[in-house]
């Protein structure tokens, strides 16, 4: 290990792989963020809470497909990836519905009003959905998606660029074997009845085992230099890659696309060349939307984190931030400036070995970073600042 | 794919001070939502700020405590008992479970015949998970004429509902507000929960001597009042025994990727790792762990203790251990037939531990509100007296002795294993083995 003044460097990369895959999650979010506000001008702060609803859809359908807690209490259910397809179709889905919904009760309705007016109303249905599905949705206990369901959970890519030492290896292989052997010992004298004190004797020297092989197993680990990619979030990068791209190309090369860029462009030029201004919006909220309940559908599946109403609000801002910092309106940029909120949160919490409690202060350094951008770059990394004439 | 509108600066304007206002409430979502999590929450909003003051459970009158000016008020027919849960807001999953062991309590006395003949109400408000709501519901409790308040089970709405109850000279019983220092604002003040003084040292001693770990790392919820006082008293007694603690990270509740955390901790190499946040990063903590290779035992507060941290954990969090006030698999009589007639009333068990605690609370309000009567007592005042002179109350969650120990009752702490169907109980300790003073 070589330490610089406090800071590991072996965990380095480990920490740029870390802050990637952690960007991608915002990257994913920060794409319909970005798709809205392009064609509309529209910041619809709604879609961290489509989000929620997203993940929440992927909870109930894990249920149905037999993944409940009571079904999974205690068995071991086998999955497939068919389930894990199932769920991420109908969070696009329901996701896909209720951006349209949303559109047309609260949205179009504002249309031919001043942008602030629907600035509030997007808060507004923000706010509206947090409370309404504290009324309706389940959260008492906070639910979480099962991990049976994900049936490549305990897969990852290891990179081993430098193994670990052999003779710890082999300790570490020695120590697990005679963990197992006084567990062993253990067991048969509780079985047998041995007396107390002996039973107690051999307990703690099973634990005294067991401590040894764990601890040995986590340094063989930390000492084999290389990178631990868990497939879930592998395939959550991959996926957002893919969803990139996907959505430049239908922007740029379809049809729907060059109608979406011309309402973006001139709203009442594109209504007079014929373009159905009302139809490119609802696909617009569709694509957005669906593209948050892909996100939400691999954020509770993947980080299995807690479900609750208020579950979008955080990853939301964070998105919100990632579109600005990358240029909102620009596709690229989301994810551009997704991934790079990701790594400047990760590299703060590594720089804490350096600065202890600069962990603390990473949400504030990523806006620090946010700030400095666009002192420079007033339209973000990737986005185009046009001076107005007037 | 757009160009940039001319508009973009002024929306960008707008849209940047919305965002830090969303910020800002999100921030306070935070302080209580986690700090819900449990009940046990050390503080929610308002009140944050350490654990450690004021006086433990096992020094009797450590401090003098303020006596209330007021006689409170009577003893009626119906019998008005007044309880402040969170029915609404991040609390809401403990605030149901203590309502639903308070109310259970409060039909089985009815059931029976009521308190010396009389029945009795429970009148329920809702804090909202707050502690302005929390202070004018118990107001509201108050001018209604309940002659006891239960609640809560977050410290900071506790704290300010006892300002309230010892303005006007009512008990308050709270149920699981476990920071140590607000039994100093007045005698009128009870808990049937322990103090935050109690479950650090009982991890510390547990890791130290009974699964021999030498060396631990410590992951603290920095945005969690509790958790950081629960770190704090868990690296003073483990190092105190001899034990190292050699590194601490601090992650932020409602984060959802600790890799970044892990990398770090996991360079370290320590024996066991300490996790005093709630379940809700837990579990997904445990399983980030695993799949980075640290395999060490895990070890945590009441905070874990819900049903749902097997399903965030998975099988990374089974076999570690944290603290409880008790367990559904204690043989114990009281606990047995709670859980019947838990099963009975609602179906299933308690998901948390306020089930048992608010029913402890609501039985220890209404076994003093007899002694009161048989004693010719009519007052709230001769009600705070009677809950004073309680001695080994058979509560749910253990024993209760809240004589001579200023509202702090020593009782006993459960060190807890996770299992794939739930927790199974390891080792129970007394108060007076950890804590010396």
């Amino acid at each position: 290990m070589n330490l610089v003044a406090g800071l590991d460097f072996s965990i380095l990369p480990q920490q740029l792989v870390n802050g990637l895959l952690l960007g991608s999650i915002y990257a994913l979010i920060a794409l319909g963020y970005t798709m809205v506000y392009g064609v509309l001008r529209l910041i619809n702060f709604a879609h961290g809470e489509v989000f929620m609803l997203g993940s929440y859809a992927a909870l109930f359908t894990s249920w149905l497909l037999g993944f409940s807690p009571e079904a999974v209490r205690g068995v071991d259910r086998p999955s497939t990836w068919v389930n894990l397809v199932v769920m991420l179709l109908v969070s696009m889905i329901v996701c896909g519905l209720i951006g349209v919904l949303i559109e047309f009760l609260a949205y179009r309705p504002m249309r031919n009003q001043p942008r602030i007016a629907s600035l509030i109303t997007a808060i507004g249905v923000s706010l509206f959905i947090q409370y309404a599905g504290g009324l309706f949705l389940p959260q008492s206990p906070p639910p979480a998606i099962s991990e049976q369901v994900n049936p490549y959970r305990n897969e990852k890519v290891s990179i081993v660029l430098k193994p670990a030492g052999q003779e710890i290896v082999a300790q570490a292989a020695d120590a697990t074997k005679k963990a197992a052997i006084a567990e062993k010992a253990y067991d048969d004298a509780q079985k047998a009845g041995a007396p107390a004190d002996k039973v107690e004797q051999l307990r703690n020297d099973a634990q005294i085992a067991s401590n040894d092989a764990s601890r040995l197993q986590t340094q063989v680990s930390s000492q084999t230099s290389g990178l631990v990619i868990p497939y879930g979030q592998l395939g959550m990068l991959i996926t957002t890659m893919v969803l990139m791209a996907v959505l430049w190309f239908v922007v740029q090369k379809t049809k729907t696309g060059r109608a979406m860029r011309a309402v973006a462009h001139d709203f009442d030029s594109a209504a007079l060349m014929g373009v159905n201004v009302g139809r490119i919006i609802t696909i617009t909220f569709m694509i957005g939307s669906a593209l948050a309940g892909a996100g939400a559908m691999m954020y509770a599946t993947v980080l299995r984190t807690p479900l609750s109403p208020f579950l979008g609000v955080q990853p939301g801002v964070k998105a919100f931030v990632a579109a600005v910092l990358g240029g909102i309106g620009n596709i690229p940029g989301a994810v551009l400036g997704g991934i790079l909120m990701g790594i400047v949160e990760t590299l703060v919490v590594w720089l804490d070995g350096l600065v202890p409690g600069l962990s603390g202060y990473k949400d504030a350094v990523a806006f620090v970073v946010l700030i400095a951008v666009l002192l420079f770059r007033p339209g973000g990394l990737l986005g185009s600042s046009k001076v107005e004439k007037v | 794919m757009v160009k940039l509108n001319k508009t973009f600066a002024t929306t960008f304007g707008l849209t940047a001070a919305l965002a830090l206002g969303i910020i800002g409430a999100s921030g306070c979502q935070d302080n209580s939502a986690a700090g819900g999590t449990t009940g046990t929450a050390g503080t929610t909003g308002a009140t944050a700020g350490g654990t450690t003051a004021g006086t433990t459970g096992t020094q009797p009158n450590a401090s003098p405590r303020p006596t209330p000016q007021k006689d409170g008020a009577t003893i009626g027919d119906p019998i008005k008992i007044g309880l402040v849960a969170s029915q609404n807001g991040d609390l809401k999953p403990w605030g149901d479970d203590n309502i639903k062991g308070s109310q259970l309590a409060v039909d089985e006395v009815n059931a029976a015949g009521g308190i010396n003949g009389h029945q009795v109400k429970l009148r329920i408000e809702d804090s909202n998970s707050t502690p302005e709501t929390g202070k004018s519901a118990a107001q509201k409790l108050i001018s209604d004429g309940v002659v006891g308040l239960l609640g809560e089970v977050a410290s900071g709405i506790t704290q300010q509902m006892e300002i309230v109850a010892f303005d006007a000279g009512v008990p308050l019983v709270a149920i699981g507000a476990t920071r140590t220092d607000i039994a100093t604002l007045g005698s009128n003040f009870f808990r049937v929960c322990y103090t935050d003084d109690l479950q650090g040292p009982v991890m510390a001693k547990f890791a130290y001597d009974y699964l021999h770990l030498k060396s631990m790392a410590i992951m603290t919820d920095n945005k969690q009042p509790y958790s950081v006082g629960l770190s704090e008293s868990f690296r003073k007694a483990f190092e105190e025994m001899g034990g190292k603690i050699v590194d601490e990270q601090k992650y932020q509740s409602k984060e959802t990727q600790f890799s970044s955390y892990i990398s770090n901790l996991k360079s370290k190499n320590p024996d066991g790792v300490f996790l005093s946040g709630y379940f809700t990063e837990v579990g997904p903590i445990a399983s980030q762990m695993r799949t980075a290779g640290v395999t060490v035992p895990l070890l945590g507060g009441d905070g874990w203790d819900s049903s749902e941290l097997i399903t965030s954990g998975g099988d990374a969090i089974v076999g570690n251990y944290f603290c409880n006030h008790y367990n559904n698999e204690e043989t114990r009589p009281e606990v047995q037939k709670f859980l019947a007639d838990w099963k009975a009333k609602y179906g299933g068990v308690p998901g948390t531990t306020m089930g048992a605690l608010g029913y402890d609370g609501a039985k220890l309000m209404m076994d003093a509100i007899k002694r009161t009567m048989d004693a010719k007592g009519t007052k709230s005042k001769d009600l705070i007296a009677a809950l004073e002179d309680t001695v080994d109350f058979p509560g749910v969650s253990g024993k209760i002795t809240l004589k001579g120990h200023s509202g702090n009752p020593p009782k006993r702490a459960l060190v807890v294993k996770v299992t794939k169907t739930g927790q199974s109980f390891v080792k129970a300790y007394e108060p007076d083995e950890v804590m010396k003073k």
